[in-house]
């Protein structure tokens, strides 16, 4: 036998660890590949969108209107070199962006392979103008007109001016911050991964640990026998991992639409296209972290120098666990709450099977009853020596209680958020140019309409708040409504003034959404200079008020303290008709505004649709959460049962010692659930920190909005009911071997009780 | 004979290699008194160790009679063999000790706590735990674990908890097997003595022919029919 086959000969006899273990290695890259996959398609969607756009102006008019076709030929004509670029945005075929070749050498050479209108936009070619213009007879459209960096605001003609250009709404550094979250997730899942990978390894290493001892006594160098042990850990990843890269890509391809909703709803632009990523970068990752979790004890020795004393360690990893807290607690860059979340991650999963072992040891001491004290000792054992897949269900357990939480919690915010929004039956489009104080007017009159219904106006349009000297700032949204009434009065606020519905109705203030107020650090009672149309107002702040899922700022004003030349973007009229058909208002208002077509919609259905996106959003990110939760449940499962097999011995001694098998079944049991309990109880304080930790500080920073901390103690049970789950199936798995004949332990330390 | 401490009748017992069934023990007979010794000696694959665990229940022969303190289990009567468990367990809580070659206790615990666990179980108190391990020389390390002290004092742990537990019958499978010559001695030494001062039985599994001698009975295995 050559000693290659001498080493494998353990898996020949143990066919099921490398099952298991190559298992573990398809599952693990399955889970990363899937969730780097999804995660680089959204960054390069987004820096996609960036790099098109990258450095570019755009002119626009300072009457406000729209620029238009007359426009660009003004400009063309006083030789301005000005790109048009019209985006037509459908339901069927999404956003498309027409542009002009020719013009494009404006921006340098077109024909250059880097310049990005070869490329490709949400991962849809541009296409040329012509097409889009086609597209743009029956689709809503928007032309803008963009000039190079280089272009000087003196060369515009008269009632020109420039401005930055954006594919989307600004979404500042949101869409990094979003990136860095995928990204930590993406970490997460490699650490439990290779946490569940060097698990499963490092048991059947155990076992093996013997026959190593009598090679190198029959004299194979150790060198030797690592280097063996590195080629075949290497050759069982390589024919691992690649089917595992196959499913992962598999998964992600199937959970990418529901994921591309997700970022659509998040950043009100598509950042997901969906195209296929590298098999290298997967594959080199998984390789590395496979070698690296299997072939960590080779440093061994190093890293016992480095760790030095336990009690030292022990309070070492309190330090950074309390410094971890602190950080996340006082922090404002995401970045560093990210260092503090894994700070806080690393020693709490640390400490747990310390914590448990000694909890265990201290119960053992005070333990009168000395099989108590026996089962105690034992926990204590279990928990040093399975301490890795712990951690690792741990960590899933943790991570599947913050997103179940931060899903829940978003879930129903949302759907009471959509609920306000859409507090009204109706809403009405107000067709362009047609006279809406008409329309205001006949509403007014009707006394049935007030005395059983409700109804206001919506405009639509842009703002800019200005500087205290009187510079322009960034540019709003601006949410304006009246009469303001029971549709809107009933909103949850997170901060406001004395009656702020009161001052608003009397167009004493604006309310500001909470990504404003969180960008600009605006406060309730403070003064915003606001420009809208061509006045400059003052405004208290009266409010700030909850908008998930946008990024823009917004203002809420009274529709009546818009100026007269302020351009409305787009009006509608809420409407709950009370007694009255809306059939009817609808009929009388296509009178009054002279028109054939009126789009009215029921809001009852835009809520269904809008809820119906979200929750397919939310399969996905509850599908990746139980995919990680489950295979660290099985990894422990497997641990557990191939550990307790080794064990086996010591329970077949209780029934020599005169325990009915049926007994040391019951200790068995006992023994296996107190392990897993107690690791789902340290998941628990772990998953509710995290849980605090996204809502109130990672997610505001991330996204510019936060969510109420709500805990959901039924995922609590339900993670309780699948710890003892685990626990009970490794000792219904193990209650077969102690109806066979235990053999005594094979391995010379196990005889001298060295597994203690 | 049914006085007897213990009496085994018309033993059979084969396992399987493949297909083939493997006869180990043919028609074997034999009844110990209290205060006597048994020797069972043979080579090993003999049916040593299958004998005694035959003869403490934890594993049933193919046919044959054995009583143990008036207990009788008789493998021809399937009904009263569905009780056996229970009564064979309570046997070697209360009656029955059992030393192995190794690997005798319990790795989580103290060699002391080891015997108080052993008694306790016996329903005996833990008071003279500790004496036990003084009487066989390892009192000062009743606090050590298993791996911290030598193969010598494990077998010694367990011989005080099979003397803690009082027991009426013990049971050895080559307990020094694993022991240099002088360990083992001194070990088989302190079995015999305190048997003998106890007056209980014992069988004893072995390979070394000097010490069968020192028993009072001696069966041979080697020369069992079919082996």
């Amino acid at each position: 036998m050559t000693l290659p086959a001498a080493l494998f000969s353990h898996y020949r006899r143990h066919p099921l660890q490398l099952l298991a273990l190559g298992a573990m290695i398809v599952l693990a890259t399955m889970l990363w590949t899937g969730v780097h996959h999804l995660t680089s398609q959204a960054r390069a969607s987004l820096e996609q969108s960036e790099s098109a756009v990258a450095g570019r102006q755009q002119v626009k008019r300072k009457d406000g209107e729209r620029v238009t076709v007359e426009d660009f030929v003004k400009l063309r004509r006083r030789g301005l070199c000005v790109m048009p670029w019209l985006e037509v945005t459908s339901p069927e075929t999404g956003r498309v962006v027409g542009v002009d070749p020719l013009a494009a050498g404006c921006f340098g050479n077109p024909d250059r392979e880097e310049s990005p209108w070869r490329g490709e936009l949400d991962g849809r070619p541009f296409v040329d103008i012509s097409d889009a213009a086609e597209l743009a007879r029956r689709q809503r459209s928007e032309l803008s007109l963009l000039v190079s960096d280089a272009q000087d605001a003196g060369d515009l003609p008269s009632g020109y001016q420039l401005a930055p250009f954006r594919v989307g709404p600004d979404t500042g550094e949101l869409g990094d911050s979003f990136l860095l979250n995928l990204d930590a997730l993406g970490v997460l899942v490699l650490l439990i991964t290779a946490l569940l990978v060097r698990s499963v390894y490092l048991l059947g290493l155990a076992q093996r640990r013997d026959s190593f001892a009598l090679l190198h006594r029959f004299g194979v160098p150790r060198r030797r026998i690592n280097r063996l042990l590195a080629i075949e850990i290497m050759v069982l990843a390589l024919v691992c991992i690649m089917p595992g890269i196959w499913l992962g890509r598999w998964l992600a391809t199937g959970l990418g639409s529901g994921f591309g909703r997700a970022l659509e709803g998040l950043f009100d632009q598509p950042l997901y296209a969906g195209r296929d990523g590298g098999w290298l970068m997967p594959l080199a990752t998984m390789l590395a972290v496979v070698l690296v979790a299997c072939l960590a004890d080779l440093l061994r020795p190093l890293a016992q120098r480095l760790s030095g004393d336990a009690r030292w360690v022990g309070g070492f990893l309190v330090l950074v666990l309390m410094a971890g807290i602190a950080v996340l607690i006082w922090a404002s860059a995401l970045v560093w709450l990210f260092v503090a979340l894994a700070m806080v991650f690393v020693s709490a999963g640390t400490l747990a099977p310390m914590l448990i072992s000694r909890l265990a040891d201290g119960w053992a001491g005070r333990d009168t009853d000395p099989l108590s004290r026996w089962r105690h000792r034992e926990l204590s054992v279990l928990a040093r020596r399975l301490a890795l897949p712990l951690v690792a269900l741990q960590f899933a357990m943790a991570m599947v209680l913050a997103v179940q939480a931060l899903v829940t919690t978003f879930e129903s915010t949302f759907d009471r958020w959509l609920a306000q929004r859409l507090e009204a039956e109706y809403y009405i489009e107000v067709p362009e140019a047609v006279d809406t104080g008409l329309a205001l007017d006949w509403l007014s009159e009707q006394s049935e309409l007030a005395s059983s219904g409700l109804w206001h106006r919506v405009v639509r349009g842009e703002a800019t708040l200005m500087g205290a000297a009187g510079e322009p700032g960034p540019v709003v949204d601006v949410f304006a409504l009246g009469p303001v009434g029971p549709l809107v009065t009933g909103w949850q606020l997170f901060e406001s003034t004395a009656q702020p519905w009161r001052a608003l109705q009397q167009g004493q203030g604006l309310m500001v959404n909470e990504q404003l107020a969180r960008r600009q650090g605006v406060t309730a009672g403070q003064l915003l200079k606001v420009k809208l149309g061509s006045q400059v107002l003052n405004f208290p702040v009266l409010a700030i008020y909850p908008d998930y899922g946008r990024p823009a700022g917004e203002i809420l004003v009274n529709a009546a303290v818009l100026p007269p030349d302020f351009i409305p973007g787009f009006q509608s009229l809420s409407v709950s008709p009370g007694t009255l058909d809306i059939e009817a208002i609808s009929q009388q208002l296509k009178q009054i505004w002279r028109v054939e077509e009126l789009t009215v919609r029921d809001n009852r259905a835009i809520a269904e649709l809008a809820s119906a996106i979200f929750d397919q959003t939310f399969v996905f990110t509850r599908a990746m959460t139980a995919l990680t939760l489950i295979l660290a449940a099985i990894a422990l499962l497997m641990m557990g049962w191939v550990f307790f097999s080794t064990r086996a011995w010591y329970f077949r001694l209780l029934v020599v010692w005169g325990l009915s098998r049926r007994q040391a079944s019951a200790q068995l049991t006992r023994l296996a659930v107190s392990l897993t309990s107690a690791i789902a109880l340290l998941a628990l304080p772990l998953g509710v920190w995290l849980t605090w930790a996204l809502v109130h500080r990672i997610n505001p920073l991330a996204f510019g909005w936060s969510l109420p901390m709500v805990v959901y103690p039924r995922f609590w049970l339900e993670l309780g009911v699948l710890s003892l789950l685990v626990g009970l199936s490794i000792a219904l798995l193990m209650r077969r071997q102690l109806k066979t004949p235990a053999l005594a332990p094979e391995s010379t330390s196990a005889l001298a009780g060295g597994e203690r | 004979m049914v006085d007897s401490l213990l009496w085994a009748r018309g033993l059979d017992k084969q396992f399987r290699s493949g297909t083939e069934p493997v006869p180990v023990l043919t028609d074997l007979s034999l009844h110990l008194e209290r205060g006597e010794s048994l020797a069972l000696t043979g080579r090993s694959g003999s049916g040593k160790s299958t004998l005694l665990n035959i003869l403490c229940g934890l594993e049933m022969p193919d046919a044959g009679v054995v009583q143990v303190l008036g207990e009788t289990f008789d493998s021809g009567k399937p009904d009263a063999m569905n009780k056996a468990e229970a009564r064979w367990g309570n046997l070697r809580r209360h009656q029955i000790g059992v030393v192995f070659q190794e690997a005798n206790l319990m790795p989580a615990l103290s060699l002391l706590d080891n015997v108080r666990l052993r008694a306790r179980l016996a329903g005996h108190n833990e008071n003279d735990c500790q004496d036990w391990l003084e009487r066989l020389g390892i009192g000062e390390l009743s606090d050590r674990y298993p791996d911290q002290v030598s193969g010598g004092q494990r077998q010694r742990a367990a011989l005080a908890m099979v003397f803690a537990m009082k027991p009426t019958l013990i049971l050895a499978d080559e307990p020094t097997g694993s022991l240099d010559h002088h360990t083992a001695e001194a070990v088989i030494g302190q079995l015999f003595e305190l048997q003998a001062r106890h007056g209980c039985g014992l069988v004893l599994a072995t390979h070394d022919p000097e010490l069968a001698i020192r028993c009072s009975q001696h069966m041979d295995l080697g020369h069992q029919p079919g082996t």
